[in-house]
């Protein structure tokens, strides 16, 4: 990676500017800690036309009390991303306009992710009692005098006058613990607190004091519905960073895979949105056919949802024999079930009447909040990284890449069954061509990255996912971050669901497809 | 306008869609059922050769195993899952000391599956199977001794 | 056909001729409560049973398979489970209405469930505005929802209680006009009265039209005002956890369970007595031979088949649909059925006034 850093002072500008060149997709904001050199963050930036990629660095001297001017105002995902680097590095936003912690409790002390900090029992001892909820947030704004603001001003969140209602962090909509805390009016929604980290188990911090290997069991638990898309892109930026080509056979297989991945999640997507509306014959119907893909990979990788099969410079055991042929015969049967989905319930004019128009994210708010995947693509956007950054053997297969320009409910759900129809074509092309070959490379027993920064990104099953690596030559990474998918799909949705009735809560959130263990980490 | 947007022509085209829906599970009222109701059909129950389930020291008709007590599989757990007690015993005809293994404990309860282990493992001594049915009542069996 | 009134009768006059009458009638009185609240029960069981296997069917799974052989003991496992749960009560609630409510919900279904024609003589109130008392007796049950929600302390419950509240209501009126659609093909209120005309021929094939029209509106009413999906708002699981009945448990929510599940009952049970001729057996006008053969079937079969019909075909619709979202429950009933309903009642009564009915 090319890293372009940016002095402080000028860092506004130098953001302004390039957004105004057309950086419009800020991919992800990675808060760095230099030790002696600083603390700070990496922003990487693409232009959403181009697919430019621009990498800048940001840094301060002051380790006491960091603090870096906002772009949440340029890029609207920033809001949370800044917010994740201040509750993991304790960097002040300047001009953020809600600077609490996102993922830990907020009356936890210390900021674990910089390299000083003291993760001792005694400062953070095991709290049974629940947090008490932050109604009023901070707000930091750099003064004409003094580069160093203070604190201004406390907003309230939420009033204690308003009907709140609590819907999470165990509640069956929520497809996890997400959540939600509501403000309404009769049944619409005025106001919405989205609040994350309940299943947040420190990956991050984690990986750093694993090896290699050691880190590729994680990725399977950060998005379970993409695991091999996870694993496959911590492998990519592994292997770029030992310079390790793998054998074409692998590239098949890990492609192929990718995409069995995919319906699955999409599948599953389809399968909870029915249930979420209550239609619940529907969600068994998509559950029936999952239960096949899940069948198919347990075969080859021994896992139905860990599955654990990509591994440095190959995979972990080669296909099955039968393999081929009993994907063939999947493929060909989900063809027919797909048209069975659209008569039940895609086509039904209830679902119509309550997922169209209802959740509408604009094409510039997609690309603002960064949100990828089907969501965006719902939106008009074409952010498939499988067409952006070709990897694998996504350049070498003919694949249409599903965009819809209406950005409701119903479109992000179309998306999602349109796109099981060209993994299908995917997967179709790439069956019968398996080239001979060895399934993996034979690799040291240690595996040590050489000093550098990485990242890779691959197509998850609802947005791109990312890994950045940060290597100081050790057998484990100096600073390693993933890139969620969920996350921008959350800012998003703190948007789209204002103004929404609380049934168009449950639709949207449906729709997004979010996974909480990517978001959270 | 066209009729399908008109007050009647939306009433039928809703009562078609509805109709649709409620053929697909009329017809799948009549198909034949997928539960699979297990534990009566453990004797046709396919479980993949790969999944990964317990991890096992096979051992050969003499009752010995491959492992050569060199802790590279502990060295690989990320959740030290496994731990090895050795003892030195020394050759009586060569005179050279050689490390051999004690007991070899496995705690399934904190295993991830990765599968690492047996990466890593230079003379193939251990393994997953298939076996899943490993629920017990108390935490303490989930640790076993892997060697006999 | 065998009618059941010699029978009754003959009970009548027997304890009269025993007893002083105020004791007669005290012991009749009894009687007949056991007899309505063991049929009550008999019936929810079959209907629990039964939802969960056609619910299975369509979904294809089995259903349940393991208490007693095909699950048939299933029912009685759930309730036994539910005998046997702490009955909680909440901390602010409303502790009086808060336990009231699910007998009001109970109480409601059960006068309703006795009004109902199970074969000729078979009935337990059958007076001259019988269907007019159905229709009030039935929307009271609303009431215990609204108390149950209210009382509950929980804002999921109140939210569900509301929106169970503006269903209901606006749902009464299409089912007022479907039946008062065939109150003016048949002349009368009285249900005894209505099933008797059957005999001649169902309604929804004498009525052929505006009958037919009024059948789909009754199911579709009928659906709303049961809670079932797709009209569900009141317990959207997936939005509300368990709508009005978040808090209860135990008993106290076996009870909404049952009343749910009689609901749906007494439902289709008048559908089958208004539309599909109640104890009434198949008669085509002109096949004599083929009309004494139906005649043979006793009344209270053919009004339990018909009955259970409409039943599956609620079911039908309730594992088929999403559900509806709140102001579209109240557009459906306010913008479609409702005008609707009322041209059909004028449809109808000009068909019955120029005599264009069968």
């Amino acid at each position: 990676m090319n890293i372009r850093e940016i002095d402080i002072k000028e860092f506004r500008q130098e953001m302004l500017r390039l957004r105004k060149e057309g950086m419009d997709f800020l991919r992800d904001i990675i808060g760095m800690d230099w030790k002696e050199d600083g603390i700070g963050a990496v922003y990487i930036l693409e232009n959403s036309n181009t697919h430019e990629v621009e990498e800048v660095s940001v840094r301060t001297a002051n380790r006491e009390k960091p603090q870096l001017p906002t772009v949440c105002d340029i890029w609207k995902v920033a809001e949370l991303l800044e917010r994740e680097a201040y509750d993991f590095f304790g960097i002040e936003f300047n001009g953020h306009p809600d600077l609490r912690r996102l993922y830990l409790r907020n009356d936890w002390t210390g900021h674990p992710l910089r390299k000083d900090y003291d993760p001792s029992e005694a400062i953070n001892p095991v709290r049974l009692e629940s947090e008490k909820d932050e109604d009023v947030r901070r707000e930091y704004e750099i003064q004409e005098e003094k580069q160093l603001a203070e604190l201004v001003e406390r907003l309230k969140i939420l009033h204690y006058d308003q009907y709140v209602i609590n819907i999470g962090p165990q509640h069956p909509a929520t497809h996890g613990v997400l959540r939600f805390r509501l403000s309404v009016e009769g049944e619409v929604i005025r106001k919405v607190d989205i609040k994350c980290g309940y299943i947040h188990r420190g990956i991050e911090k984690l990986c750093e004091s694993r090896t290699y290997p050691q880190i590729l069991a994680f990725t399977d638990r950060l998005d379970y519905l993409s695991a091999h898309q996870n694993r496959h892109a911590l492998c990519m930026c592994i292997e770029k960073a030992m310079g390790l080509e793998v054998t074409e056979r692998v590239q098949y297989i890990r492609t192929i895979m990718d995409e069995l991945q995919r319906i699955d999640s999409h599948l599953l997507m389809f399968s909870c949105m029915a249930m979420d509306m209550g239609a619940i014959t529907s969600f068994i119907y998509g559950f029936r056919e999952r239960e096949k893909v899940l069948d198919i990979m347990e075969e080859v990788t021994g896992g139905r949802l860990i599955q654990n099969y990509n591994i440095i410079g190959g995979v972990q055991a080669d296909i099955t024999p039968g393999f081929a042929e009993k994907v063939k015969a999947y493929c060909n049967d989900q063809k027919r079930r797909l048209k069975e989905y659209y008569d039940v319930f895609v086509n039904n004019i209830i679902l119509k009447t309550r997922a169209k128009g209802v959740g509408v994210l604009s094409l510039e708010d997609a690309i603002s909040f960064g949100a990828t995947g089907g969501t965006g693509r719902a939106s008009g956007w074409a952010c498939d990284v499988r067409k952006r950054h070709p990897y694998a053997l996504y350049d070498k297969v003919e694949f249409k890449e599903i965009v819809h320009a209406e950005g409701d409910s119903y479109s992000r759900l179309l998306v999602r069954l349109e796109e099981i129809e060209e993994s299908i074509k995917i997967i179709e092309q790439l069956i019968d061509n398996i080239p001979e070959g060895d399934y993996k490379t034979k690799t040291k027993p240690i595996i040590k990255l050489p000093e550098g920064t990485f990242s890779a990104s691959v197509e998850g099953s609802r947005g791109e996912f990312g890994v950045f690596i940060d290597s100081r030559g050790d057998k484990s990474p100096y600073r390693l971050k993933f890139k969620p998918m969920g996350l921008p799909l959350i800012a998003a949705a703190h948007k789209i669901m204002k103004k929404c009735k609380i049934a168009d809560l449950i639709t949207i959130g449906a729709s997004l497809d979010y996974v909480i263990p990517d978001i959270d980490r | 306008m066209k009729f399908k947007d008109t007050y009647f022509g939306g009433i039928f085209g809703a009562i078609s869609s509805l109709l649709t829906g409620m053929g697909v599970t009329l017809r799948e009222f009549f198909t034949r059922k997928v539960t699979e109701q297990y534990p009566e059909n453990r004797k046709e129950l396919h479980i993949s050769e790969r999944h990964r389930a317990l991890l096992v020291m096979p051992h050969d008709e003499n009752g010995n195993n491959k492992c050569i007590a060199c802790g590279l599989c502990r060295q690989a757990c990320p959740n030290g899952t496994i731990s090895i007690t050795t003892r030195t015993v020394t050759d009586e005809e060569t005179g050279k000391s050689k490390k051999v293994l004690d007991t070899y404990m496995y705690d399934l309860g904190a295993c991830m599956f990765c599968q690492l282990c047996v990466n890593s493992c230079p003379k193939g001594a251990i393994e997953f199977t298939n076996e899943f049915e490993n629920a017990v009542f108390d935490r303490k069996k989930l640790i076993m001794k892997l060697n006999r | 056909m065998f009618d059941f009134t010699s029978m009754t009768t003959a009970i009548d006059s027997y304890l009269n001729s025993v007893l002083p009458s105020s004791a007669a009638t005290l012991i009749e009185c009894a009687i007949i409560a056991v007899c309505v609240i063991v049929a009550y029960l008999v019936f929810a069981i079959i209907m629990i049973f039964m939802e969960r296997k056609v619910c299975a069917a369509f979904q294809c799974r089995l259903g349940p398979m393991r208490v007693g052989p095909w699950g048939l003991l299933q029912v009685f496992a759930d309730v036994f489970k539910m005998l046997i749960k702490e009955i909680i009560s909440i901390k602010n609630s409303d502790k009086i209405l808060y336990n009231l409510a699910p007998f009001l919900v109970l109480m409601s279904s059960i006068i309703t469930f006795s009004c109902l024609p199970f074969d000729k003589g078979l009935q337990v109130l059958d007076f001259n505005i019988g269907a007019f008392f159905i229709m009030a007796a039935s929307s009271f049950g609303i009431l215990g929802i609204l108390l149950a929600g209210w009382s509950s302390n929980n804002k999921f419950s109140m939210i569900g209680a509301v929106r169970s509240g503006g269903q209901m209501i606006s749902y009464e009126l299409s089912m007022g006009l479907s039946i008062l659609t065939l109150v003016v093909l048949s002349g009368t209120m009285q249900i005894s009265e209505i099933v008797e005309t059957q005999t001649k021929g169902w309604f929804i094939f004498t009525g052929h039209v505006p009958a037919f029209i009024a059948f789909i509106i009754y199911i579709i009413a009928g659906n709303a005002e049961t809670n079932r999906a797709p009209f569900d708002l009141p317990e959207a699981e997936s939005e509300l956890t368990a709508g009005f009945h978040t808090e209860y448990s135990g008993m106290n929510f076996g009870f909404f369970y049952v009343a749910e599940f009689m609901n749906m009952f007494i439902i289709a049970g008048i559908a089958s007595t208004l539309f599909l001729g109640g104890w009434a057996p198949l008669y085509v006008p002109g096949l004599e031979g083929f009309n004494s053969v139906m005649e043979c079937i006793p009344g209270f079969v053919w009004f339990l088949a018909k009955t259970f019909f409409v039943i599956w075909l609620l079911m039908w619709i309730r594992w088929t649909f999403p559900r509806l979202r709140i102001d579209q429950v109240l557009a459906l009933e306010w913008k479609y059925l409702v005008p609707i309903g009322l041209i059909n009642l004028l449809i109808m009564t000009i068909c019955v006034v120029m005599g264009w009915t069968f």
